[in-house]
């Protein structure tokens, strides 16, 4: 091994040396010579005759000399070199041509390094904690009460709780701002195995009251609310009207159970409080296996302790109440569902970059003919097959890596692009980048680009009879099985882009479908501004009731607004007010448990101003106040629901907690207030109204939180006298910005929408490379058979005819690529079938509409080749031969 | 032209040996150890250029031999070669080598 690199660098040094050494070989050969022929002379012969012989006797100083030179050099790092500088004068050349090929090229493989980089940061990437693999989430939500139940029988696994974030109030150093923080059991933090950066974590026993009132927070918070103060862990912080200390600060990039929590704050698990400990919120479950303990053991584990947990019931609850609970590794649950929507993302791209490959190989396919001649010449001088093939699959392999190096810049921007898709709360989600695995991955990538559509090409022109290709240096001839490859290849590369695009173009018309939906209410000339005091200003019911009132009759007042009302939500902003109920006539058992159903408190003007019909018995007036008789309105649906063919004005729906029933004084239109494409969510069963000065949550208090909403123009001096309306209220409550309502519906559909506009560049990307292959394999055909078409044109067929020829042709390989593609496409679309509104995976116009599309690009593509080719002149073609 | 045992009728590779061993005598320039290796084998073994050029060059990217240029005896440039420690090693290796490849072939030779 010391002699192999010691021997290397000494070849370097010759190499460096080498003209000198070339002339000192020349000199010493002259020398030889020059002694042979003095010998020569010694032993009588002439001058002349000495010098002849002489020479003649020198052998081959050539071979010498080539022989020589090899040991000066590394030849085969050298005739690498040479390729590769050869390629470079051969792409400066056809710039067209490498142009396509390395954008190609770099689309194809940047969307797959940024794929790349996001399943490995969100779905093969342990997470962050220790011994990740041990970490388990229970399926099913749970009262806090089972949070100690959990602990203290559980014997396979540590159990922690981790309450949904939610907004809260934060005062610190003057004005109040909103923040998301999570409740967690005391054992989380040594559950999951991190600990704070500063401070210290919660111990054992901080979720009973009278020690819960710590908090920690977050690294982004600390440095952004606090500026980074080091003096921090200590001080106090009010969060919702309660002060708590902070014990500590979470390293950076901690991100549980969402990127977007930005405190943790101690879950209080408190007996003697019913309606918190059963009633209350119900949380997610993790938890640690202990060492020995196995997932199954686990598994089992939970079935019995749900079961006994259930029996402890205060009230009755479901029979079948989780009784699938089962424990999954906790990544899979982070991630759940978007593991479906990142492999669709990945199929796609990996799609767009097969096209890309496709269309490079047909290209280089018919640059590999055109370039037989020299190559022919390469033979000649010597050349073998496995010399030429190197060399090609060298310029294969080079452009290649050309394109992957371009494709790392292209992934980068596709990165942002993809996470832009994704939900923002998904823990991890800002690491992924583009880190040296990606780059590493990338350059295998393109390496095994470059040799799978180099491969063909290089067979195809090393395969080649020498004096016919010298000869006659032209191309005759259409057969072959190469060009037949190409046609197929071509084929292929339709069916792949009519699959994409019938993908873009199912989602364009479930997004068409989706906005022509009927949401149920008319959201144009509605301006919204949200309030959110703490929950203790309201204790009094009286002072948040003049509060809203006082807010409304002075929104009113202000110019060019047509009228106010408040709502504790409006649709789809997000908020899912539910609260469980009793309804009249429908007793609760094991079998049939309170239903949810969604609540709403608003004030009378609320249903005019959003134009939601009333469909039977009367709306809210102001007479319906804090002391009169409670009433609610309830949605068509949940009429049909409970009372299908009885008038459900006149019966009584009363709170679960409450004694005292309402009554139900008129029936209002369904309004889809959770979700655009499905109302509301399957376990909620209707949706009914309270007014404001009636209303009340799950614990019996009037909701804090509300939503004003004017009916007006939209400006800016609207907007902004507005918010000042709402802080000079009380400067003490957080105010959110004005939105109109017609934004916050679109905003309910951005991700939908992203997701679209990512599908339709991938469609069109898609389609634009088609679109260049069937250029490209059309115009080599017509270079192929010039000698034919002149000939056609000799013994009289007009331009028309050689136009309709060769688009006859073109359609032919179309047609099969969208037969296939058809076929391809009714296989693989039901997997976007989750995505869909209203639009069948196989909707025959949708599939139509793009079959005539490409088609279409397919007969623009070939136009112009065709029309070459109909401009052909018979005389000069047919003299080239 | 005269007879030509070139060296194609040597076994490959002991034109290295060759050479090692006639410098082991002494620097030469490269005409020197042909003529050397002609004279030595009564005119059996004839190197030709061709082959002897290139033969040194990898004697010297092997470090088993040095050269410089020196004044010859017609008091022209020359380059002469030297044997260096590590040639005179391979040489002995190599030496050895041979004759056991030999004594080897003389034995099939002599079977009866």
């Amino acid at each position: 091994m010391g002699f192999g690199l010691v021997r290397i660098l000494r070849r370097a040094a010759f190499r460096l040396r080498r003209a000198q050494l070339s002339r000192d070989l020349s000199e010493e050969l002259d020398f030889h010579r020059l002694l042979k022929e003095q010998q020569h002379l010694r032993n009588g012969l002439s001058a002349q005759a000495a010098g002849n012989l002489s020479k003649q006797q020198m052998g081959n100083m050539t071979l010498a000399r080539e022989d020589s030179r090899e040991l000066w050099s590394f030849v085969k790092l050298e005739r690498l070199f040479q390729d590769l500088r050869y390629a470079t004068r051969i792409f400066v050349r056809a710039p067209l041509f490498t142009a396509i090929a390395a954008l190609s090229l770099a689309l194809g493989i940047g969307g797959n390094a940024a794929m790349f980089s996001l399943v490995n940061t969100l779905l093969v990437r342990p997470l962050p904690y220790f011994q990740p693999q041990r970490l388990i989430r229970v399926t099913g939500i749970y009262p806090r009460a089972a949070v100690q139940f959990f602990q203290q029988r559980s014997r396979g696994m540590d159990v922690a709780a981790v309450s949904t974030p939610s907004e809260l109030n934060l005062t610190a150093r003057g004005e109040a701002i909103r923040v998301s923080g999570s409740a967690v059991s005391a054992s989380l933090l040594s559950v999951l195995g991190v600990s704070v950066a500063r401070g210290r974590n919660f111990e054992a026993g901080e979720d009973s009251p009278g020690r819960d009132g710590i908090v920690i927070l977050s690294d982004s918070l600390w440095r952004h609310a606090f500026g980074a103060d080091p003096t921090i862990v200590g001080s106090s912080i009010t969060l919702n009207g309660v002060h708590r200390q902070v014990i500590g600060v979470m390293p950076p990039d901690f991100s549980f159970p969402s990127a977007n929590v930005q405190l943790w704050f101690p879950m209080r698990l408190d007996s003697s409080n019913f309606l918190e400990y059963w009633a209350g919120e119900f949380v997610p479950l993790i938890g640690r296996l202990r060492p020995g303990a196995a997932i199954l053991q686990a598994q089992s584990e939970i079935r019995t302790l749900v079961s006994q947990f259930r029996r402890t019931f205060p009230y009755p609850m479901a029979r079948d109440w989780n009784s699938d609970a089962a424990a999954i590794p906790l990544q899979q649950d982070l991630v759940g569902d978007v593991r479906r929507k990142l492999i669709l993302l990945l199929s796609s791209v990996s799609m767009v970059l097969l096209i890309a490959c496709v269309n490079i190989a047909s290209l280089l396919l018919s640059r590999a003919t055109a370039r037989r001649k020299e190559i022919a010449l390469r033979a000649a001088l010597g050349a073998g097959r496995a010399r030429i093939i190197r060399q090609l699959l060298t310029e294969s392999v080079f452009l290649a890596l050309i394109g992957g190096s371009a494709g790392v810049l292209v992934g980068t921007g596709a990165l942002s692009i993809f996470k832009s898709v994704l939900p923002s709360s998904l823990p991890g989600l800002a690491r992924a980048a583009i880190d040296w695995n990606v780059v590493a991955a990338v350059a295998a990538l393109a390496l095994f680009a470059g040799l799978a559509f180099g491969i063909a090409p290089a067979l195809s022109a090393s395969q080649i009879d020498l004096t016919d290709a010298l000869k006659t240096g032209s191309q005759r001839g259409t057969g072959g099985v190469w060009t037949r490859l190409r046609s197929w290849l071509i084929a292929a590369q339709v069916a792949l882009t009519l699959v994409l695009v019938v993908g873009a173009g199912l989602l364009i018309k479930s997004l068409y479908r989706l906005s022509e939906a009927d949401p149920g209410f008319e959201p144009r000339g509605i301006l919204t501004v949200r309030m959110s005091p703490n929950q203790s200003l309201c204790i009094e019911r009286p002072a948040c009731i003049a509060l809203y009132a006082r807010l409304a009759k002075q929104a009113e007042e202000l110019p060019g607004v047509a009228g106010a009302s408040v709502a504790n939500t409006v649709p789809l902003d997000g908020n899912l007010p539910t609260l469980a109920v009793d309804v009249e006539g429908h007793p609760k058992s094991a079998d049939y448990p309170a239903p949810m159903l969604w609540a709403g408190a608003v004030s009378p003007e609320f249903f005019r101003m959003l134009h939601i019909p009333l469909l039977a018995g009367r709306e809210f007036a102001r007479s319906d106040g804090a002391k009169s008789e409670p009433v609610l309105l309830i949605s068509a649906s949940t009429a049909r629901r409970f009372w299908p063919v009885e008038n459900p004005v006149g019966k009584h729906i009363k709170p679960a907690g409450s004694r005292q029933w309402r009554t139900v004084v008129g029936v209002v239109g369904d309004v889809r207030q959770y979700t655009l494409s499905q109302g509301l969510p399957t376990w909620v069963a209707g949706a009914i109204y309270m007014p404001y000065a009636q209303s009340t949550l799950g614990d019996g208090q009037i909701p804090a939180s509300m939503t004003l909403l004017v009916r007006a123009a939209d400006s800016a001096r609207l907007r902004s006298e507005l918010r000042r309306l709402a802080e000079d209220q009380n400067p003490d409550i957080p105010v959110g910005g004005v939105q109109p309502l017609e934004e916050i519906v679109s905003g309910s559909i951005s991700a939908f929408r992203s997701t679209i506009q990512l599908f339709i560049s991938f469609a069109g990307v898609a389609l634009l490379l088609a679109a260049m292959g069937i250029y490209g394999l059309v115009s080599y055909w017509v270079s192929q058979r010039t000698y034919e078409i002149g000939l056609r044109m000799a013994i009289g067929a007009t331009r028309r005819c050689i136009l309709r020829m060769v688009l006859a042709q073109s359609f032919r390989i179309t047609l099969c690529g969208i037969a296939g593609g058809i076929v391809a496409a009714l296989a693989l679309t039901r997997f976007l079938a989750s995505l869909l509104y209203e639009v069948g995976a196989t909707d025959p116009w949708t599939l139509l509409t793009v079959a005539v599309l490409i088609l279409a690009v397919a007969f623009t593509a070939s136009c112009v080749p065709a029309w070459r080719a109909a401009q052909t002149d018979p005389t000069k073609s047919l003299r080239i031969e | 032209m005269g007879s030509h045992n070139s060296t194609q009728d040597i076994l490959p590779g002991t034109l290295d040996l060759l050479i090692l061993r006639t410098l082991a005598l002494g620097p030469r320039h490269g005409y020197g150890i042909a003529e050397r290796l002609r004279q030595v084998s009564d005119d059996v073994l004839q190197v030709g250029e061709s082959s002897l050029y290139p033969a040194l060059q990898r004697l010297l990217l092997n470090g088993w031999v040095k050269a410089e240029w020196g004044a010859s005896e017609n008091n022209r440039r020359a380059r002469y070669y030297t044997l260096t420690a590590a040639g005179r090693k391979q040489l002995a290796a190599e030496r050895e080598q041979l004759t056991r490849m030999i004594e080897a072939i003389q034995k099939v030779l002599r079977m009866a």
